[in-house]
C-alpha cells in the first residue's frame, strides 16, 4: 500500500466550524474539500480532485478567523478548531465580481441573457461554427461547469465589456479540438498533462492578457510527444478541449461502466450514451486498474469503431459475383448446410482474441461438439511465441498492473507507452515520483527512457539476455558475465554494472514487459528470465499483449491443443498456421472476427462472422454486435473477469442493421445443425455453463486477479525455430512488431481518423542515419531483398528505431487497411531476420537530380 | 580559522599603489549609467589622446557614484593630489581636461564638480559637499563610484570580508542577534524584519537550506539593485555569505535579471575572485560554514520579483506565484527552507556586521532603521541614485537632494506599479514603511518618479496598469482581467468618455483586484489608481465632467493653437507637419487647421526647440 493510501484511510478526524456549524472531516483535507464532505457548496473552477491546489480562479474563497484577507478554500489545510465562514456578504460580493470578470473574457452573452430560457426551446442554429460566440455554439452546452457557478452565484449581468481573445481554434491534430477563446485558464489541463500523466505537453504560454494554454514553441501537440490521452478534455470545465467526434452529440443520457475492449490491461470505461448511441468513453475511476486514466485506444477509438460507415449490420450470401443483403434465416440456413456432414480435418475456425468470454467458449464448444473436430485456432497465437505452455506459465505468475506504482525498481523491457498501454506509463511515472528507479532495456528509443535511470539500449532480440542478467542480480546470484553479455548484446559496458547497481537493492520489483520484446525474442530468453524470477518474492509482472480477451482464448480452450481449463487436447485440428504456411487448406473456413489475411485463401467456401467486412471476398457474412451492442465478459492480463456493458440496443432496421452476438449467432447455427443446447437465453447463461466446466472461472463478473490455474500441458519437443535469413555481412536486421491497433478483424488505423492521420504503424521504419548513409534525406523509398522477397517501399525516418535495424508493424488484423498490403511478404516470418539488404530506390525524376547533387558539386570543386 | 590578513595586505598595498602611484589616474564612471550617457567614446578618446600625446595615465573604469544626471562623470587624480570630479564629459572635454592637467599642470575648471579628497584643495569645493550628496549617508553604496567593481582588491582594501570573518567567528544566532536588534528590515518592499524571517527558515528541519538574492529589479524606473551590483558586487555577495552562514544555508543563488549584463558580468568576476581567495565554497576561511553560489538569470518577467514565482523559475518552471503558505522560509526552493532576500538588504549586512547594530540602527526612525536607496527620477532637477536614512522627509529629497523641479510639483510616485502617487501634503512626511502605506503607496525597492503640472495623473495611473496588466503571469483571475479592466476604464476617461459612474467602478474593482489576487503583484496593481482617486479626485472629474485634461497631455482633450502674437513666421512648423495642417507664408503668423491636425506634437517641439519665438504653438485643454 502506498503512503498514500495510508494517509487517505488513517487519517484522524477533526472538528471544525463551517458557517457556524460543528462538522468533522479528515486530517490534512483542503477547507473545500471539508466543506464539500459535510454539503456545503463552495464555488471553484481550477480545483479538481486529481490535481495540486491552484488557487488561480479565485472564486472559493472564504473567510477563516484569524487569518489574514480571503483566503482560497482550495488552497489552505484544515486545522483543528478552524471558523470558517463561505457565505458572507463581503464574498458574496467579491465572487460576483470575479465571476464578472470571468465572464468578461468568455463568450458569455448566452450565460446572462434574459431571454435565455426562450432560446434554449428554439433556438440551435449556430451550432458547429468555428468559434463559440456564446453557450448555444458551444459544444459543452449544459455540461459546462462555468454555466453551473453563473446560475449558483446568480449573476446576470456583465458590467464590464467582453474582450474576445480572437485565437484561430485548434483543429489540426488528431481527435480534440481546442478553442481557447472560450478557456478560462484553470489550468486543469496543465496540470493534469504534468501532474498526473507525467507528459508536459501542455504548459501555460506567454503572460498577461495574452496568457493562454498550448504546447512549448507552439508546436502541434503530435510533435510535441502528446500521448492523446484525452485526460486534459476529461478535466475542462468549459467547452475549451472537446473530442472531435462527439463534441456535437450534446449532453449525454446517461453513462455505463464497461471494459476497454482494445487491449489486455482491461481498463474501466464510462461509455456515455446519447439517444441510445454511444457517445463518447471517458475513464472510470477505477482504483484497481487504471484509476481515471486511459490511453488514446480507449478514450478517442470506440465511437468511431462502433459508428464508422463501413460498418457491416446485415447478413450477406455471395451469389456469383455479387453480394446479396439476405435476412438471418436465409443465411444460417446456407451456413448450416455447408456445415454438415463436413469431416473434422475439412474444418477450420478461427477466432479473434477479442471476443468475450462467452462467445469463445461456445465457438469451441461448437466446433467441438457439433463438427467434432479440433479446428479451432486464433491470432492470439502470435502473441504468444514460443508456445502455449510457456504463456500459461507465465500467466500464472503474480501479474499486476497496480503494484507498479508501489515497486522500489521498475524494470521495462521493450515497451513504449505514449500510445499503446499509456496507463502502465502513468503508473511507473507515478512510481518514480515517489522514489522508484526505472531501467529500460530497449532498442528502441521509447517514451520510458526519458525518465529512466537507466536505459539499456540493446541490439534487437537480445533484450531477454540482459533481463536475464538483472534476474541472476535480482535472485541474489553474482553476475561474472557482465562483461561478455554487454559484449553480446551491445549494451555499453559501464552502464550494464551501473544497472546492476541499481536493481542490487532489489526491494519490491516490477516488470513490465511490451508485446514487441516478446516477439523479437528468438530464444524466448525473456520468458525465461520471468520464469526464473517467480522465485523471488517482492517481485510483480506485467507480460502484455494487444488482444483485449487473449487471457480468455488460452483459458477457453480456443486452440487446437487445448480444451477449456485449459487441459490438454486429445488429437490435432487444423490450425492457423497449417493454412498460413500452406501445409493444409480446409474446405470450410469460419472467420469469426478475424481476418489475418489480405487475399482470399483458397478454401471452398469462406464464412465471416464480424462486425466489418472483411477486406476479401467470402461467401457468407454474418454481421456481430460491437462491443457496444452486446453483454459479455473480458478476462484481462491479470485474470479478473470483468464485464462489458451493452449500451445500445437497437431494434432490427434497415438503418440500424441486425447484429447479433457471436455466441448466439453461433447458437442460432447449432440450432440448425439439431443441437439446441448450445443455444442460450443470455450471456450469464453461457457463463453459468463455462462456471460448471472450468474450474476457477467465476460464475458473475468478477474484478479478483486470478492466476492461471496449473495447466497439465506439456512442452513440446523444441520450440519453433525463428525466422532467420541468410546473415549477409552487410545486410541489416529486419524487425517485424506486432501491430498495436488492432479490434477483431480490422485494424484500427484504417476506421479511425485520428489513427490514421497519427500513421503510426504505416510503412518500413529506419533509423534516420541509417537512412542519411543510403543518401535519403527524410523519408524516401527504398529496395528490400531477404532471401528471395524483394520489396519496394518507402522508408519513413523514425529517430526511435535501433540503428541498423528495419522496423515493421505486422497488421495482426488486415481489416480496413488496404495500403499496407503492399508490404506483406514482410509479415510471413515475425520476429527477426538477418541479412537484409535495403538500397536506396531512384525514382525517374531524382535520379537526374542524383548526379547533379550538392555531393557531386562538392567532388568536383 | 584561515584570515584574509595575506590578501588584504596584497589588496591594501595595490589601492594605496593607486593612491599614490606616479602617473595620474583617470576614473570613469562605466556603470550602465555612465555608459548610457558616452562613457565609453569618452574612454575610447582618454585612450587615444593618450596614446597620441605620450601620456602616461591609468584608467580606472568605476561604478555610479550617485548623480547620474551628471554622467559621464570622469575623474583625475594627479599624484598626491585628490581625486577631482567631472561632470558631463565629452570626449572633446575629456581631450583638454587631459591637456590643462597633463600638460600645462593646471586645474581645470570647466565642469567641475568637486574633488574627493578630505581637505581643501586648491578653492576647489569638496565632491561630497555638492547639494545632491550633502544629504545622503552613504552606508549601502560607500564604495559605489570610488573603487573598481571588478578588483577584489579595492574591496578587500575597503574592508572588504572583514564582516564575513567577524561573522564566523560567532555563532549563527550572536549574528542574527545583531541583525535584529539593528532593526533591518527587507529592502524589497514589504519591510518585514529579515530576522525573523531567517529564524523562521533556520528553525524548519531540512538537510539543507537555500539563500537567494532578488536581483529581479523590474519596476520601471528603478535601477538601485542594478547600480550596487555594477558598482559593488562583492558587498552583496559578502552579505550573502553573512546570510547563508546565518540561516545555515549551503547553496546560494543570485537571481539576476538577464537585461543587467553588466551587473551579470560583474558578480561572475566577483565569484570567481571570491573562490581565489577562499571564501566561497568548501569550509569557507577554514570553518565548517561552506556556501556556494551561483548565477540564474531571469528572462524578463516582472512577476518573477514575487519570490514564488522566482523560485518556480529556478527550478525550471514557468514563472508563476503559489499561494502562500508555505512560505519560502519554511518550503521554498525544491522544498527545502529558503530566504529570499533583496539586493539591498544584503547590501546593508556588511556594514552592519562591521560597525555594529547600534551605529546603523542610529540612521532612521523608531520603527524603521538605517539607510535606504532611492533612484530619484521623473521632473526632478537632479536625476540620480541616492542613499538617505530612514525617515528624510520626501521634500529634502525632493527639493534639498533632487534640486527641486522646474515646473509646479505635482505628485510623486514611491514603489513603482507597486505603489502611489503621493501628492504635495506629504511632502513633509517622512519616508517609512508605516507612512508610505498609511498614504495608499509603498516603500517598494526604492523608485522615486517625481511628476510635475506637466503630467497627467490619469496618464500616469494609465502607464502603470498597463505594465502591471501586460506583466500579470495570467494565473489568477484579478490581476489578469482586473487590470485589463482597470486600463480600459482609465482609457475611457482619458479619452473624454468616462462618467461619473467609472469612479466608484474603478474602486469597486480595484478592491476586488486587491482582496482576491493571489501575489503582490495583484495585491498591490491597483494602488496607483486607489491613490490617484484619493488625492487627485478633481483631476478625475476634470476628465470626466469638463472634458478636459488640466496638464494638456490626453490626446482627445487637447487642442493645439498657434499663438498669433507670438509667432515669427519661420515656417519650420509647415515643414514638419504631416498632415498639412499648418499653413502661412514666411514672416507672418501662421494658420493651424484643427481639422488636419493629428495631434503629433511635433510643431510643439520643434517651436520650442527652436525658441525663436518662445512657444508660439501650445496645448491647451477644455473651453
Amino acid at each position: 500500500m502506498n503512503p498514500k493510501t495510508i494517509r487517505a484511510k488513517h487519517a484522524r478526524s477533526i472538528g471544525i466550524e463551517i458557517d457556524h456549524r460543528g462538522v468533522t472531516c479528515p486530517e490534512g483535507v483542503s477547507v473545500l474539500r471539508a466543506a464539500e464532505m459535510n454539503g456545503v457548496y463552495v464555488p471553484s473552477l481550477c480545483s479538481h480532485k486529481d490535481l495540486s491546489p491552484f488557487g488561480g480562479c479565485r472564486l472559493c474563497m472564504v473567510e477563516i478567523e484569524g487569518m489574514r484577507g480571503y483566503p482560497m478554500a482550495c488552497s489552505t489545510i484544515v486545522q483543528e478548531g478552524m471558523k470558517v465562514l463561505t457565505d458572507t456578504v463581503a464574498l458574496r460580493e467579491m465572487r460576483k465580481e470575479i465571476l464578472e470578470l470571468i465572464l468578461s473574457e468568455h463568450p458569455s452573452s448566452c450565460l446572462v441573457c434574459t431571454e435565455k430560457d426562450e432560446c434554449k426551446e428554439n433556438q440551435y442554429t449556430i451550432r458547429k461554427a468555428g468559434v463559440s460566440t456564446g453557450c448555444r455554439s458551444c459544444p459543452n452546452d449544459g455540461g459546462c461547469e462555468l454555466q453551473n457557478v453563473v446560475e449558483r452565484l446568480g449573476v446576470t449581468d456583465i458590467h464590464y465589456p467582453v474582450y474576445y481573445h480572437g485565437y484561430e481554434p485548434g483543429h489540426d491534430d488528431p481527435f480534440f479540438d481546442r478553442d481557447y477563446n472560450i478557456c478560462i485558464l484553470c489550468g486543469r489541463c496543465v496540470r493534469m498533462c504534468q501532474e498526473v500523466r507525467g507528459a508536459g505537453v501542455l504548459a501555460f504560454t506567454h503572460r498577461g492578457p495574452k496568457t493562454v494554454i498550448g504546447t512549448a514553441f507552439g508546436r502541434s501537440h503530435v510533435e510535441a510527444g502528446c500521448e492523446f490521452c484525452g485526460a486534459c478534455v476529461g478535466v475542462c470545465p468549459t467547452g475549451a478541449l472537446t473530442d472531435k467526434v462527439s463534441k456535437w452529440d450534446g449532453q449525454p443520457d446517461g453513462l455505463q461502466v464497461s471494459t476497454c475492449p482494445f487491449c489486455a490491461l482491461g481498463c474501466q470505461l464510462e461509455l456515455k450514451h446519447r439517444n441510445g448511441r454511444l457517445s463518447r468513453a471517458e475513464a472510470h475511476l477505477d482504483p484497481e486498474i487504471n484509476d481515471g486514466q486511459l490511453c488514446v485506444r480507449g478514450r478517442f477509438c470506440l465511437p468511431e469503431v462502433t459508428h464508422h460507415h463501413e460498418r457491416a449490420k446485415k447478413p450477406v450470401l455471395k451469389r456469383g459475383s455479387y453480394r446479396r443483403e439476405v435476412d438471418w434465416s436465409e443465411a444460417l440456413d446456407e451456413v448450416a448446410a455447408h456445415l454438415k456432414g463436413l469431416a473434422p480435418d475439412d474444418f477450420l475456425m478461427v477466432v479473434s482474441p477479442d471476443l468475450t468470454n462467452e462467445s469463445l467458449f461456445v465457438a469451441q464448444k461448437f466446433v467441438r461438439s457439433i463438427l467434432k473436430s479440433n479446428g479451432i485456432d486464433s491470432t492470439a497465437r502470435s502473441t504468444f511465441p514460443g508456445g502455449i505452455d510457456l504463456w500459461a506459465k507465465l500467466l500464472s505468475l503474480p501479474i499486476s498492473i497496480k503494484e507498479i506504482a508501489h515497486a522500489d525498481t521498475i524494470i521495462a523491457v521493450g515497451l513504449d507507452t505514449r500510445f499503446y498501454f499509456s496507463i502502465v506509463g502513468v503508473e511507473v511515472r507515478r512510481a518514480l515520483r515517489e522514489g522508484a528507479r526505472l531501467v529500460t532495456i530497449d532498442s528502441h528509443d521509447s517514451n520510458l527512457a526519458r525518465y529512466a535511470d537507466l536505459w539499456l539500449r540493446t541490439r534487437p532480440g537480445t533484450e531477454g539476455t540482459v533481463l536475464g542478467l538483472l534476474a541472476d542480480s535480482l535472485l541474489g546470484g553474482s553476475a561474472p558475465n557482465a562483461a561478455r553479455i554487454a559484449g553480446k548484446t551491445g549494451v555499453d559496458r559501464e552502464k550494464l554494472a551501473r544497472a546492476l547497481d541499481a536493481v542490487a537493492p532489489g526491494g519490491a520489483v516490477a516488470i513490465v514487459v511490451g508485446p514487441s520484446a516478446f516477439a523479437a525474442d528468438p530464444e524466448y530468453r525473456l520468458a525465461e528470465a520471468l520464469l526464473r524470477l517467480a522465485e523471488r518474492e517482492q517481485t510483480s509482472f506485467l507480460p502484455l499483449f494487444h488482444g483485449s480477451n487473449t487471457r480468455g482464448v488460452l483459458e477457453l480452450g480456443a486452440f487446437p491443443e487445448i480444451l477449456p481449463g485449459p487441459r490438454p487436447a486429445e488429437g490435432k485440428g487444423i490450425s492457423l498456421d497449417d493454412l498460413l504456411q500452406g501445409r493444409a487448406t480446409p474446405k470450410v473456413l469460419f472467420l469469426i472476427g478475424e481476418a489475418p489475411f489480405f487475399e482470399r485463401p483458397s478454401c471452398e467456401y469462406i464464412i465471416a462472422q464480424d462486425i466489418y467486412y472483411p477486406p476479401f471476398e467470402v461467401d457468407a457474412f454474418l454481421p456481430a454486435s460491437s462491443f457496444a451492442e452486446a453483454e459479455g465478459t473480458l478476462t484481462n492480463v491479470e485474470g479478473r473477469v470483468q464485464e462489458n456493458a451493452r449500451i445500445e440496443d437497437l431494434p432490427d432496421g434497415a438503418l440500424t442493421g441486425c447484429a447479433r452476438p457471436d455466441w448466439l449467432i453461433l447458437g442460432m447455427l447449432a440450432e440448425r445443425l439439431s443441437r439446441s443446447d448450445l443455444l442460450f437465453e443470455s450471456a450469464a447463461r453461457v457463463r453459468e455453463q463455462i462456471h460448471r466446466e472450468v474450474p476457477g472461472f467465476p460464475e458473475e463478473p468478477d474484478r479478483r486477479q486470478r492466476m492461471l490455474a496449473e495447466t497439465g500441458i506439456g512442452s513440446p519437443a523444441g520450440r519453433p525455430a525463428p525466422a532467420r535469413g541468410d546473415a549477409r555481412a552487410d545486410g541489416r536486421r529486419l524487425l517485424v512488431v506486432p501491430g498495436g491497433f488492432r479490434h477483431r478483424g480490422i485494424d484500427l488505423c484504417g476506421v479511425v481518423e485520428g489513427l490514421s492521420e497519427l500513421s503510426l504503424e504505416e510503412g518500413i521504419r529506419l533509423h534516420p542515419e541509417d537512412l542519411a548513409e543510403l543518401g535519403i534525406e527524410g523519408d524516401g523509398p527504398v529496395l528490400l531483398r531477404a532471401d528471395g522477397i524483394e520489396i519496394q517501399a518507402t522508408a519513413r525516418a523514425d529517430a526511435s528505431c535501433p540503428p541498423g535495424s528495419i522496423i515493421v508493424h505486422r497488421p495482426l488484423a488486415c481489416g480496413g487497411i488496404p495500403h499496407r498490403k503492399d508490404l506483406e511478404p514482410l509479415y510471413r516470418a515475425s520476429g527477426i531476420r538477418e541479412g537484409v539488404l535495403v538500397e536506396p530506390q531512384a525514382t525517374p525524376e531524382d535520379s537526374g537530380v542524383a548526379g547533379r547533387g550538392a555531393g557531386g558539386l562538392k567532388a568536383e570543386s | 580559522m584561515k584570515t584574509l590578513d595575506a590578501p588584504r595586505r596584497r589588496a591594501l598595498k595595490s589601492w594605496s599603489g593607486l593612491q599614490n602611484r606616479e602617473d595620474p589616474v583617470l576614473y570613469v564612471g562605466a556603470a550602465s549609467c555612465g555608459l548610457a550617457a558616452g562613457a565609453a567614446e569618452v574612454t575610447r578618446a582618454i585612450e587615444e589622446h593618450l596614446a597620441a600625446r605620450g601620456f602616461r595615465a591609468d584608467i580606472v573604469r568605476v561604478g555610479c557614484i550617485g548623480p547620474c544626471y551628471l554622467e559621464p562623470l570622469v575623474d583625475i587624480q594627479m599624484p598626491g593630489k585628490p581625486r577631482v570630479s567631472y561632470s558631463n564629459v565629452t570626449p572633446e572635454i575629456a581631450c583638454a581636461l587631459l591637456d590643462a592637467f597633463l600638460e600645462r599642470g593646471e586645474v581645470f575648471r570647466r565642469h567641475l564638480v568637486g574633488h574627493l579628497g578630505e581637505d581643501g584643495y586648491g578653492g576647489i569645493p569638496r565632491f561630497f559637499d555638492h547639494p545632491m550628496l550633502a544629504r545622503q549617508a552613504r552606508v549601502v553604496l560607500r564604495n559605489c563610484g570610488i573603487i573598481d567593481p571588478a578588483s577584489i582588491d579595492h574591496y578587500l582594501a575597503r574592508d572588504g570580508y572583514e564582516a564575513i570573518e567577524s561573522a564566523l567567528s560567532r555563532s549563527w544566532t550572536d549574528v542574527l542577534e545583531t541583525v535584529k536588534s539593528a532593526g533591518l528590515r527587507g529592502r524589497g518592499g514589504a519591510g518585514f524584519p529579515t530576522w525573523r524571517k531567517w529564524l523562521t527558515c533556520r528553525e524548519t528541519e531540512s538537510d539543507c537550506r537555500y539563500l537567494i538574492c532578488n536581483a529581479d529589479e523590474g519596476d520601471p524606473g528603478a535601477f538601485m539593485n542594478r547600480s550596487l551590483l555594477e558598482g559593488d558586487p562583492h558587498a552583496v555577495l559578502e552579505g550573502m555569505l553573512i546570510a547563508g552562514y546565518a540561516i545555515g544555508a549551503s547553496h546560494g543563488y543570485v537571481y539576476v535579471r538577464a537585461e543587467y549584463p553588466l551587473a551579470v558580468q560583474r558578480l561572475r568576476t566577483a565569484i570567481s575572485q571570491m573562490r581565489e581567495i577562499g571564501v566561497l565554497g568548501e569550509r569557507i576561511l577554514g570553518s565548517d560554514f561552506s556556501f556556494d553560489i551561483r548565477i540564474k538569470e531571469g528572462a524578463g518577467a516582472f512577476v518573477c520579483g514575487e519570490e514564488t514565482a522566482l523560485i518556480a523559475s529556478i527550478e525550471g518552471r514557468r514563472g508563476m506565484p503559489r499561494t502562500r503558505p508555505p512560505f519560502p522560509a519554511s518550503e521554498g526552493l525544491w522544498g527545502r527552507p529558503t530566504i529570499i532576500n533583496n539586493v539591498e538588504t544584503l547590501g546593508s549586512l556588511p556594514s552592519i556586521l562591521r560597525n555594529g547594530a547600534e551605529w546603523f540602527s542610529q540612521y532612521g526612525t523608531e520603527t524603521s532603521k538605517g539607510t535606504k536607496t532611492f533612484s530619484l527620477v521623473g521632473k526632478v532637477r537632479r536625476t540620480g541614485l541616492i542613499e538617505v536614512p530612514l525617515g528624510t522627509t520626501l521634500r529634502t529629497v525632493i527639493y534639498d537632494i533632487g534640486g527641486g523641479l522646474v515646473k509646479d510639483f505635482k505628485a510623486v510616485q514611491s514603489g513603482g506599479p507597486s505603489g502611489g502617487c503621493l501628492s504635495e501634503e506629504f511632502l513633509d512626511s517622512p519616508v517609512d514603511y508605516e507612512n508610505l502605506a498609511a498614504a495608499g503607496s509603498i516603500m517598494g525597492s526604492g523608485g522615486l518618479i517625481v511628476l510635475d503640472a506637466n503630467t497627467c495623473i490619469i496618464d500616469t495611473a494609465k502607464y502603470f496598469l498597463n505594465f502591471t496588466q501586460a506583466e500579470s503571469c495570467g494565473k489568477c483571475v484579478p490581476c489578469r482581467v482586473g487590470t485589463r479592466h482597470l486600463v480600459g476604464i482609465l482609457e475611457r476617461i482619458s479619452q473624454g468618455k468616462g462618467q461619473l459612474s467609472d469612479l466608484d467602478r474603478l474602486e469597486q474593482l480595484a478592491k476586488a483586484i486587491k482582496g482576491g489576487s493571489l501575489c503582490g503583484l495583484g495585491q498591490t496593481a491597483p494602488n496607483p489608481v486607489l491613490t490617484a482617486l484619493k488625492y487627485f479626485r478633481s483631476e478625475f472629474l476634470a476628465h470626466i465632467v469638463d472634458r478636459r485634461c488640466p496638464a494638456a497631455v490626453c490626446r482627445d482633450l487637447v487642442v493645439y493653437r498657434i499663438r498669433k502674437e507670438k509667432c515669427t513666421g519661420c515656417q519650420r512648423c509647415v515643414q514638419v507637419c504631416p498632415t498639412g495642417a499648418i499653413t502661412g507664408p514666411r514672416s507672418e503668423p501662421h494658420n493651424l487647421d484643427l481639422e488636419k491636425c493629428i495631434k503629433c506634437r511635433s510643431c510643439y517641439e520643434i517651436c520650442r526647440f527652436d525658441a525663436i519665438a518662445g512657444d508660439a504653438i501650445v496645448i491647451e485643454s477644455g473651453a
